[in-house]
């Protein structure tokens, strides 16, 4: 019997691709679906770090189907519905999005497609129907297929560009940190002398997409991205460059360059200053928290909790530089077993931890944590709770992270794992800060102050005072005196 | 559920076997054996009751809810011979949309229209299209729609085929309250070898015979009048056969889940009639008396 999964953090296929679309600036989303879907996804991403896009919650233009639209068919009224877009949204591409009703029926979506874009609309149409996948699937789907119908619609010729690099692989909204990421890459290939082709957020657009095929490289940062870069190179014989993960360190962005040279030709010497300055530039930020890392003793035991893109990139980053020892890792952006891609990054994983789950459920992943005996999680809010439980510090690094904005601050790269530092001394810092409140606030208690119990009436330590024992205030109060 | 009102009957078969015939001889003869009786038309073509209302126009449930206006249960149906409520569930038009779902629209709303409190029948029949293609269409034998199901069929293989099909459908739903099986009407029975086969497929599948219904030209002539057998000859034989029937499924109570035979099962079983015909059409003689 099935159970319940508790606080799942993958959206439908329909949702991938409608996060997909509005983070594309000139792409106007048009959702073939009932009432509901494209406000589901919205609800998420308010929930979520990153915002609202363009288009989003009521805004998005839909047919919001109802039960004589899948009796009869929902053709016609997805035809009003695109009519009455294009009127009223101005928009560079309309993508239309079906769903599972419209898969379900068999609306002939591609036929009304056709006949819009021959009365000289730009208009492209995907099927990502909930039930085929999640919001990676969805991400690459409608990804690869905009690439496909691109020269149907904008006929244009190839004017290769032998320093653009299309970047595939980072699914809008999904890692609370894409867009500061997205910049970062931007900003690492810059330094190779090379020119980014990001599609999604401030700096991407349908003009990235049409130029997609011009560029002298694909590099696909995650399995997510495989498809779309495929298609590229089966129809445009644009080269493919799969990495594990993004560059987590000014070592990732070495690697990264090494890589990058086996097909696109970097200036040498330019690119080792490039490098050698990023590692200048992390080493001299990074050396400013020596003593912290010391005194905080940052090699701890940990679990980790995300995608497998961020559990190479950071837990590889932890366990090589701080000593961190993964005693779980668990992956949330599980493969169902019919999607297949090519990278298989079992041995990378395996590296990092023995223990290397897959799960989507808030109860298994808390199981799998108490288990653990980690003393720092590195997850999402959803682990707010167990960490509390633990009483663990809990440093959010994946999606989703509700209690604050990320707009464009990065966790990849020499600026990323900055950042990623500073927040795991930051964190440990506090919780130890917090500890040590709540002791002396006991001793003040025993030595016949304000009694502790009172004091707690005033201020919620209670959750942390649970795990204060007796034995560890006397513990304290010896030392203080 | 409320208790039901009526004994709620499915009957199923291959597209053009001879449902709606059927089915529509069936609701005359109940009729004018003095029984209230409602039929309505699971299929888009929406021709269940023609030969019960004359050929006259009747709108569909799925037209009248396309048309998003109030619906009436006065709108949506009408009286034909001897009083049997006739209603078309109707559907979209071929190619487009999910008949499957229509229907299942189409019942629920009939059910919504309170029909059967209303009308208080002691019969009612659901002539349901084809075969059972996905979960829509076998809405009627799902849910306690109905208690019981027919299954209409010839001697053909695709016929037996469907009925097979209809019989994987009941098997999976009767152990949840679905409708079992009252029998296989077997129907454009020809002399010859045609009565035996159909036996030999329910003797396999652990079902059992409602009725022979021979191929006759009463049927074919009464069609074209617009009329069932029932209505336009009351005399002949066929109106008979129809009027057994309709008793036989009046009183049936012997309602069973059936066996259906898996796929090869099913293949090898038609091969060996395969060539059983043969043999039979070509006076080969086998067994014991080929020695004469």
């Amino acid at each position: 019997m099935s159970n319940v999964i508790k606080n799942p953090r993958n959206g439908c296929a329909l949702h991938g691709a409608l996060q997909t679309v509005q983070e594309i600036r000139g792409a106007v989303p048009v959702v073939h679906a009932n009432a509901g879907c494209g406000v589901v996804n919205y609800l998420a991403q308010r929930n979520g770090s990153g915002g609202g896009a363009r288009y989003s919650g009521f805004s998005i233009p839909g047919t919001a189907a109802q039960e004589r639209h899948v009796i009869f068919g929902g053709a016609s009224r997805l035809r009003e519905q695109i009519k009455n877009t294009i009127k009223v949204q101005k928009g560079d591409l309309y993508v239309i999005l079906n769903s599972c009703e419209s898969a379900m029926v068999g609306d002939d979506v591609d036929a009304m497609t056709r006949e819009i874009v021959e009365q000289g609309e730009p208009v492209v149409d995907t099927l990502v129907a909930g039930f085929n996948g999640g919001i990676h699937y969805g991400y690459e789907h409608v990804l690869a297929d905009i690439l496909k119908s691109l020269d149907g619609i904008f006929k244009s010729d190839i004017e290769k560009d032998e320093r653009l690099v299309n970047v595939f692989g980072i699914v809008p909204d999904k890692d609370p940190y894409w867009q500061g990421n997205l910049i970062e890459i931007k900003r690492i290939l810059n330094g190779f002398g090379l020119k980014a082709n990001v599609f999604f957020g401030a700096t991407g657009s349908v003009h990235q997409l049409k130029n997609a095929k011009n560029a002298a490289v694909s590099i696909v940062f995650t399995k997510w991205g495989e498809l779309p870069a495929k298609v590229l190179k089966e129809k445009y014989d644009v080269p493919v460059i799969i990495r594990p993960s993004l560059p987590a360190d000014a070592n990732g962005v070495q690697e990264l360059a090494t890589a990058l040279a086996e097909i696109v030709e970097l200036d040498a010497s330019k690119v080792d200053e490039f490098i050698a300055d990023e590692e200048d530039f992390e080493n001299s930020i990074l050396y400013r928290v020596r003593d912290e890392i010391f005194e905080y003793g940052l090699s701890k035991t940990a679990a980790f909790i995300g995608e497998e893109e961020q559990a190479i990139r950071i837990g590889g980053f932890l366990k090589n530089r701080f000593g961190v020892e993964f005693s779980a890792i668990v992956l949330t952006d599980a493969l169902k077993k019919d999607e297949e891609h090519e990278t298989d990054n079992g041995a990378l994983l395996a590296a990092i931890s023995e223990n290397v789950y897959i799960a989507n459920d808030q109860k298994e992943i808390n199981d799998i944590l108490r288990g653990s005996g980690a003393e720092v999680i590195f997850g999402s809010s959803l682990e707010k709770d167990i960490a509390g439980r633990l009483n663990v510090p809990l440093v959010e690094v994946s999606y989703p992270i509700v209690d604050r904005v990320i707009l464009n601050k990065t966790s990849v790269g020499t600026n990323g794992v900055i950042s990623l530092i500073e927040e795991y001394v930051t964190v440990v810092k506090e919780y130890d800060v917090r500890k040590k409140e709540i002791a002396s606030s006991i001793v003040r208690g025993v030595q016949g102050g304000e009694s502790w119990q009172e004091r707690l009436q005033k201020k919620s330590y209670s959750n942390k005072l649970s795990s204060i024992t007796e034995l560890q205030t006397r513990e304290y109060i010896s030392a203080q005196r | 559920m409320a208790e039901k009102i009526g004994k709620h009957i499915a009957i199923y078969g291959k597209g053009g076997i001879g449902k709606s015939t059927t089915t529509s001889n069936i609701s005359a003869a109940l009729a004018e054996a003095g029984y209230r009786v409602i039929q309505i038309g699971c299929d888009p073509k929406s021709d269940s009751t023609n030969t019960l209302r004359g050929n006259n126009y009747l709108p569909t449930v799925l037209d009248s809810l396309r048309e998003g206006n109030k619906i009436h249960l006065d709108d949506i149906s009408v009286k034909g011979f001897g009083g049997v409520l006739c209603i078309e569930s109707g559907g979209p038009v071929p190619g487009v949309g999910c008949a499957g779902r229509g229907i299942n629209a189409a019942v629920n709303l009939l059910q919504e229209l309170n029909l059967f409190e209303e009308f208080k029948p002691d019969y009612v029949l659901y002539d349901v299209l084809g075969d059972v293609v996905c979960g829509g269409f076998a809405v009627p034998i799902r849910d306690g729609i109905t208690d019981r199901a027919y299954v209409v069929s010839s001697s053909d293989f695709m016929a037996l085929y469907a009925a097979n099909n209809l019989f994987k459908a009941i098997n999976k739903y009767a152990p949840t309250g679905g409708a079992k099986l009252g029998g296989v009407i077997a129907n454009s029975m020809k002399p010859g070898y045609h009565r035996e086969i159909v036996d030999d497929f329910v003797a396999k599948t652990g079902t059992s015979i409602a009725g022979y219904v021979n191929r006759s030209l009463d049927v074919q002539q009464s069609e074209l009048y617009g009329k069932t057998v029932i209505e336009a000859k009351p005399e002949s034989a066929q109106a008979d056969i129809y009027r057994n029937l309709a008793k036989y499924i009046a009183e049936n109570e012997n309602l069973v889940v059936p066996n259906p035979l898996g796929s090869s099962e099913l293949r090898d079983w038609a091969r060996s009639w395969g060539d059983r015909i043969y043999d039979i059409e070509n006076g080969v003689v086998n067994g014991v008396a080929e020695a004469i």
